[in-house]
């Protein structure tokens, strides 16, 4: 079918194309408790072509793209590469240049062939050993196992191929006391299965449960400082890569600039170094090129607060003049100054589950209802629930401080530890 | 005109109901949901513009449910040979018999459940549209688009950017068992208006948009009152400040009013979640969760939205569920699987995300009944609080009935008046029978809003609706 959709292009009046093959194949589980209530496979082909189109005077290059179903027979792919030519010709873009081969890309240290089989039986192993008790258990458990084959080809002679495995856990735990029952949410993706993690974390969302059982509205704190500690940290972090993309860079969505701070760090804040790289241990996004073939290279996005490289897509990144771009997979966040330890200290309030904890990327604001947090308040430690937190990114990125120790999350390691200074708290009492 | 059900699933239907009948040799229960559903989606701003012949609902494929022993089990496949069905059986049997070895060695043991019905139906439904997706005037669009992005940056303020984007999208699905035949084609549209402003080192985002089932012929409607509205709200959101976290009077505009719908007794009510006893709602089943103001109704029938299907993706034909009625919670909404675990008739809510996704329980249109108050009355009625409106996300906690909402933005009332102060953005958190039991007012007009997804948990996308009227509540504001 690749060879097909190939010929049909290199006929057509395309001034340029891409193509890029998915090959899919999935096993899925669904638990109620321990009981299987579905069991899923899935195989599936894909195609998604964009076909480009450079106006006479060579000023605009306009694209379109789409899927081409792998069942089109030749004639159904020429009407569809037809409909995308005629699209791509009223598509004004500023003209600019595609991506042609490049040096070899950096491959994962054991690119192990995917078993689905073995991958699904070490998540069912590890899932049966979840330290659950009568008060707090698995309510229920889907479990998603993947094998990607992505094959990228374009006219200027890129053809690259990348495989990998990519799963995902979503579990929801019960906790139970006097006839009260709560329920928390979790997501996991990962390359295969990261047992031990997968382990250690539910357990923790386990006790996570007990404790809100225990919780008091969360009282009118006003103002506070907020540490993260678990998975909503991301979002704090994502909110720098977003604004180093160079899409955003050029719609000035962001108004960072290469070489300036991006933010005035206060005496005792620490400055973030954010770098994109190729691997990280089991994540999903271990694939050595990105999305238009170009390979990914490790390369720092931010260092000390200092914006130094935009990252993104080729159309973007070639208006920016920026060569040597890509679309980053993996992400690294360097640790701060302070041992975890050294930033729970005083008054603070540590959320733990929210409903959903979100970071604007344009404007910064963050926001999220508290489902658990701790409050810590001279020598004692209270579970509390409701209420949210509010505020924006641009203040908090001058007062920011973050752990000397890093926590992996899927294609994202970031410190263990965030805290967040002067947070709006809306209470629940 | 009527929209035309694929050929290309007339082509394969024989095919198809060649592997019902192998496969119903083998299991206890076999249904087949193939689609075919082509559309295009249009981005025109000053800096960008593009054109996919893809939205997050067109798709090619197909979807075979089994059951055997009591365990449902589905195979997701976009390759099928309609001439050879014997095929695609014996690979589906091999499939699954390959995952089953892996569960048998891990000592899995299954959900035990009853053999969905079949009784013997026929459906073919091409319902009504203006145009087609895959005939769409791209070269009219595209300068329509570009017209409407072009105005917003001549007459608004501070702006970066304005994006306005068109998709349209022409469904057809065919749901096969042994002794049903259900084909529908249907199309949906959808478009926005996006302004990206930035001020004093501030970055803002208004939108405005339109949805409804309605082939590309919706757009002509993206005009002055879209482009004038989202410019407002832009500059509003530009000048707005903090909320001052507390409980306040608030009154709720009606996309604010769907999101609370939505969020409150939409997820909390989906009956999956019953069966896995995730929701507190099943407890509640003709007890008060609301103010005598409050009546909700939930179903793909109850108005001509984006997600107005004939049938689900179980071949359940779309309902018309009532599920509050005045304040009383009188049922939720079901799936097929779900309905026969519960012991109770499904409601037109199986939906999948696309073929390659398990069927849950999802909401369609989710939507408060108006009532007969006006706006005005209710603005009066307020000493100190908001009129909220602009819906960014929400999320539910079905289990505790917790819910939160961000809200694009507050207009502050004092003394019975709009002061003219905006505050942004918002986030409205609370406890679900709280905030319905606060209704006092209800406003006579109504209005459904169908641009967005919906996610299960953090996942499963599909296309909702929902809206109502504007609704005074008490809600906590941070």
């Amino acid at each position: 079918m690749l060879h097909q959709i190939i010929d049909v292009l290199k006929s057509s009046p395309a001034a340029a194309w891409e193509v890029t093959e998915t090959i899919t194949e999935g096993w899925e589980f669904y638990f109620i408790h321990h009981a299987l209530d579905q069991n899923r496979v899935k195989n599936l082909e894909q195609y998604t072509v964009k076909v480009y189109h450079r106006s006479e005077d060579g000023q605009f290059l306009g694209s379109a793209a789409g899927e081409i179903p792998p069942t089109a027979e030749e004639a159904e792919i020429r009407r569809l590469v037809d409909q995308l030519l005629l699209a791509a010709s009223l598509v004004k873009n500023p003209a600019y240049t595609l991506r042609g081969p490049e040096g070899p890309a950096a491959r994962p240290a054991a690119a192990a062939s995917i078993d689905l089989g073995e991958v699904s039986g070490a998540f069912l192993s590890a899932l049966k050993q979840v330290p659950e008790t009568a008060d707090a258990d698995l309510n229920s458990v889907e479990v998603f196992v993947s094998a990607l084959r992505k094959h990228f080809v374009n006219s200027e002679g890129v053809d690259v191929v990348s495989e990998y495995p990519s799963s995902m856990v979503e579990a929801v735990v019960n906790a139970r006391k006097g006839g009260h029952e709560i329920e928390l949410y979790r997501m996991y993706t990962s390359g295969a299965c990261g047992a031990d993690q997968l382990r250690q974390d539910l357990a923790q969302v386990l006790s996570f449960g007990l404790a809100r059982l225990d919780a008091v509205p969360t009282p009118a704190l006003e103002k506070a400082d907020v540490v993260f500690s678990t998975d909503a940290a991301r979002e704090i972090y994502l909110w720098y890569a977003d604004r180093m993309n160079a899409a955003y860079r050029y719609m000035k969505y962001s108004d960072w600039e290469t070489g300036r701070p991006v933010a005035e760090a206060a005496e005792g804040a620490d400055r973030v170094t954010l770098t994109a790289v190729p691997f990280l241990p089991n994540s999903s996004r271990n694939f050595a090129f990105d999305a238009e073939g170009a390979p990914i290279r490790e390369t720092v996005m931010i260092r000390d607060n200092v914006a130094e490289a935009f990252l993104g897509a080729r159309q973007y990144s070639a208006y920016l003049s920026l060569p040597a771009s890509f679309q980053p997979s993996n992400l690294k966040v360097a640790g701060g100054a302070a041992e975890a330890a050294a930033l729970r200290t005083g008054d603070f309030l540590e959320p733990v589950e929210f409903s959903d904890f979100q970071v604007n990327p344009l404007t910064g604001d963050i926001a999220g209802e508290i489902r658990l947090a701790f409050w810590h308040h001279g020598d004692e430690v209270t579970p509390v629930t409701g209420g949210s937190v509010t505020g924006n990114m641009k203040e908090f990125a001058r007062t920011l401080c973050f752990s000397r120790e890093v926590r992996q999350y899927d294609w994202l390691e970031i410190p263990a530890v965030t805290r967040l200074r002067g947070v709006t708290i809306a209470g629940a009492e | 005109m009527k929209a035309p059900f694929s050929p290309y699933l007339s082509e394969i239907a024989p095919g198809l109901k060649q592997l019902v009948t192998l496969l119903r040799r083998r299991y206890d229960y076999v249904s087949v949901l193939s689609t075919d559903s082509r559309g295009f989606a249009v981005s025109i701003s000053q800096k960008a513009k593009s054109v996919r012949n893809e939205t997050m609902t067109t798709e090619r494929g197909t979807v075979v449910r089994v059951c055997r022993d009591g365990l449902y089990s589905e195979a997701s496949f976009n390759l099928f040979d309609p001439g050879h069905p014997e095929e695609t059986c014996r690979r589906l049997i091999n499939r699954l018999e390959q995952q089953m070895k892996v569960l048998q060695a891990a000592g899995v043991q299954p959900y035990e459940t009853g053999i969905l019905p079949d009784e013997p139906r026929q459906v073919f439904a091409e319902m009504e549209t203006g145009r087609l997706p895959e005939t769409e005037d791209m070269a009219a669009l595209i300068a329509h688009l570009s017209a409407l992005s072009d105005r917003a940056m001549a007459e608004g303020q501070h702006l970066l950017d304005c994006t306005a984007r068109a998709q349209s999208t022409h469904i057809c699905k065919l749901f096969l068992t042994e002794n049903q035949d259900l084909r529908q084609s249907y199309v949906y549209s959808e478009g926005t208006l996006a302004a990206v402003g930035a001020l004093d080192g501030r970055t803002e985002m208004a939108y405005e948009g339109v949805s409804g089932r309605q082939g590309p012929e919706l757009f002509d409607t993206m005009g002055d009152q879209l482009l004038k509205e989202t410019l407002k709200s832009l500059d509003e959101l530009l000048h707005a400040e903090s909320v001052e976290p507390g409980e306040y009077d608030v009154i709720t505009a009606p996309d604010v009013t769907g999101l609370i719908a939505h969020e409150a007794f939409g997820h909390g009510v989906e009956m999956d979640m019953f069966v896995k006893h995730r929701a507190l709602g099943a407890d509640y089943i003709g007890r008060r969760v609301g103010s005598d103001r409050v009546t909700m109704h939930e179903g793909a029938a109850c108005a001509e939205s984006v997600t107005a299907y004939a049938f689900d993706d179980e071949g359940i034909p779309a309902g018309d569920v009532v599920e509050i009625d005045r304040g009383i919670l009188k049922t939720g909404i079901c799936d097929a699987l779900s309905a026969l675990r519960l012991g109770i008739a499904p409601t037109g809510n199986g939906k999948r995300e696309n073929f390659a996704h398990k069927v849950y329980t999802r909401m369609t249109n989710t939507l408060f009944d108006s009532g007969t108050d006006t706006l005005e009355a209710m603005i009066a009625s307020i000493d100190r609080g908001y009129l909220l409106k602009g819906m960014h996300s929400g999320m539910e906690d079905p289990k505790h009935w917790g819910i939160q909402c961000i809200v694009e933005k507050g207009y502050e009332i004092r003394d019975g008046k709009l002061t003219g102060k905006v505050v942004a953005p918002v986030v409205l958190t609370g406890y679900v029978p709280d905030l319905l039991g606060s209704v006092s007012m209800v406003s006579g007009d109504r209005e459904v809003f169908g641009n967005g997804g919906c996610g299960k948990g953090h996942k499963e996308w599909v296309k909702v609706a929902d809206g109502g009227p504007y609704l005074k509540a008490k809600a906590r504001l941070g």
